[in-house]
């Protein structure tokens, strides 16, 4: 166990790197004005250029500005905003982070709280009408992007506040109300994915010798698939916990701005015209190490559930 | 995956016994050739035959109907007294030319009506889907199927340097979560593009970005299924006989994986066009007046509660090729996966 955890940390570390090393030089052979006469604007006053350039690190050579950006981020510092003079990057985007965070995980936990079940109904009732209904809304649900369900959402809230009904606010952040439609939109591509994958582990697990085992021995059918077949369905679920928070994480972008959220997505999408490569460059780095962090800690809990993959893997 | 079956066939066309080679039986083989028989069971698809239909009716319409209704709206405009409407103005409006049109529900000239600067939207549906089309081709067509197929092909065949190279790029793109590298770049060096190279090197810049981000699945899983096929008898067979390595590539190697290419390049066409509406409606793709149906999308919902129409025709649009893209993904994949043969 010791070996393998080892091993996948050693991976992750040279993932990490490997993701600001290219974050970074994006950032340094980024075309068009350089950042400190963006800055400076009108006052070009070379004084003021040097100082900012010595503030800044322009002046050392590429590697050396690279160690720093990662003896910083080591630190979780991001650097300086290259918008706003002298603020730091953390400062920028760390209240976005948690709101980020909140809408992301919300998001999961509907995609997990709807498409398990879902996906135990269509796998129990199968090839019924009911199985027929659920797995074509979940396919739509999974298919279409959520930038073209949005319009859809927002067409049908109009309406209801035009016409005096109950309605949910289609943009914002903060109470209850403005929080569930985009976590819920967000949460329609994982939901899809999981729910369709429930049924077919399901099926696979519900033929299987020891679940007629259990139902000979008198075991009651709710038992049966709750405990004895659930269990072990459990397991491939477990391992595509890491590509359905890839798609929660790349499909934030597009709820935040479309429903205004001020989170990082939101943040780094409007920091793209002020040329504020920083706030970008941090944002991709927090969000490509927490996917990465959140896969290991998938397949450590995989390799805790299910020995075999230690044995084979870690050697 | 399994290539036995195939496998056994072709096998058996190397070292045929002599029953095999009475005229009957060889014109039976010639007909059971894995990709034909996947053609015909994909043809009978009635579902993805449609979808097939509707795609091909959209993205050739879109360039072959694009310049005819131009002309047809600029010769009405002209007949019935209004300002004439010409190509360019679709995606160049001139406030004080359109500005008097905007909003416009569907009219003899306006089939679908014009948004909120007074542009045809059917028009500019029509360019947005053919931002969709060049996108796909490019990414897709050339980046994914030309580049993974080649490297992965390569990387698996012989092995050694490049396919250490292969697997570190793959693992570096790998890290980056969906979308978050393409967005990198295309925000990056999105305006460098736009000075230098104009509204097509921006279109070229979110293709590469895109592409970049998808040919290595692509090589991943050519490489695979081609280092499985390479220590299979029929290969050993055909190089103790003499046969060059590019033979066994051409010959041998690619009509075996060929399947399984045209099932992983259907579902990544659905990936690109879906990426390219998210990356535009950022404001990192097509940038404005161009048309492109992300762009539409975001700059529309301001429109939604009064003239919701401008909002959702694009949106619809997006639902079409999307649906219709995962129809045909099923077929594809029901009709070319070796082990789902009926």
């Amino acid at each position: 166990m010791l070996s393998y955890l080892l091993k996948r940390v050693i991976g992750l570390v040279l993932v990490v790197i490997a993701v600001t090393f290219v974050t970074f030089f994006m950032g340094y052979i980024a075309p068009g004005e350089d950042p400190v006469s963006a800055l400076l604007g009108n006052h070009q006053d070379p004084t003021l250029r040097h100082q900012l350039i010595v503030q800044y690190g322009f002046d050392q050579p590429w590697f050396v500005q690279y160690g720093h950006f990662l003896l910083n981020l080591a630190q979780g510092n991001f650097g300086l905003s290259y918008f706003f003079q002298g603020t730091p990057v953390s400062e920028l985007i760390g209240p976005k982070i948690a709101v980020s965070l909140e809408l992301g995980l919300l998001a999961f936990l509907i995609s997990l709280a709807i498409g398990i079940p879902v996906g135990i109904i269509a796998a129990v009732r199968r090839d019924s009408a009911t199985d027929t209904l659920l797995m074509g809304m979940m396919l739509f649900l999974y298919a279409i992007p959520s930038f073209v369900i949005i319009p859809f959402y927002q067409v049908a809230m109009v309406f209801l506040y035009q016409h005096n009904l109950p309605n949910l606010p289609v943009a914002g952040w903060g109470d209850l109300t403005s929080v569930i439609a985009p976590a819920l939109i967000l949460a329609f591509t994982s939901m899809g994915y999981y729910s369709r994958l429930t049924r077919t582990v399901m099926l696979e697990v519900l033929g299987q010798d020891y679940v007629r085992t259990a139902r000979a021995k008198g075991v009651s059918e709710r038992a049966v698939v709750y405990v004895h077949a659930l269990r072990n369905a459990m397991l491939p679920l477990l391992s595509v916990i890491g590509p359905s928070l890839a798609f929660i994480v790349s499909g934030a972008f597009v709820v935040e701005v479309f429903f205004a959220i001020p989170g990082i997505g939101y943040q780094s999408v409007q920091s793209i015209p002020q040329r504020d490569w920083p706030v970008l460059q941090a944002t991709v780095v927090i969000l490509a190490v927490a996917v990465v962090v959140m896969n290991l800690v998938t397949d450590i809990f995989y390799s805790i559930a299910d020995p075999r993959i230690r044995i084979t893997e870690g050697g | 995956m399994t290539f036995e079956s195939h496998a056994e066939t072709v096998a058996q066309e190397l070292d045929p016994t002599p029953s095999e080679l009475e005229p009957d039986r060889i014109l039976v083989a010639a007909s059971t050739s894995p990709l034909r028989d996947s053609l015909r069971r994909f043809t009978r698809d009635r579902r993805a035959m449609v979808s097939l239909g509707i795609l091909l009716f959209l993205f050739i319409g879109s360039f072959v109907f694009l310049p005819i209704y131009e002309h047809i709206g600029g010769i009405i405009s002209v007949r019935s007294g209004f300002i004439h409407i010409g190509p360019s103005d679709y995606h160049n409006p001139v406030p004080s030319v359109l500005g008097e049109h905007t909003d416009e529900g569907p009219s003899v000239i306006h089939w679908l009506g014009t948004d909120d600067q007074g542009r045809d939207l059917f028009a500019r549906v029509m360019a947005g889907i053919q931002v969709s089309v060049i996108v796909a081709v490019l990414v897709v067509g050339v980046l994914d199927v030309g580049l993974g197929v080649l490297f992965g092909v390569l990387a698996g065949y012989y092995g050694g340097i490049i396919d250490s190279v292969l697997a570190r790029f793959t693992d570096i793109v790998f890290a980056f979560p969906g979308l978050l590298f393409a967005f990198l770049i295309s925000a990056i060096f999105g305006g460098f593009a736009d000075q230098q190279f104009g509204a097509s090197g921006r279109l070229i810049l979110v293709s590469l970005a895109l592409g970049i981000t998808i040919w290595p699945q692509m090589a991943r899983y050519v490489r695979g299924q081609t280092l499985q096929l390479k220590n299979q008898q029929f290969i050993e067979a055909s190089r103790t006989i003499g046969t060059t390595s590019v033979q066994i590539i051409t010959r041998h190697i690619l009509p075996n994986i060929a399947s399984l290419i045209i099932i992983a390049a259907t579902l990544d066409v659905s990936t690109t066009i879906i990426n390219e509406g998210v990356l535009s409606l950022l404001g990192l793709g097509v940038q404005p007046p161009g048309a492109s149906l992300g762009r539409m999308i975001s700059d529309s919902a301001a429109q939604i509660p009064y003239y919701p129409w401008e909002d959702l025709l694009p949106a619809i649009t997006m639902i079409i090729i999307v649906l219709s893209l995962s129809f045909i993904g099923d077929g594809v994949r029901d009709a070319f996966d070796p082990r789902s043969k009926d």
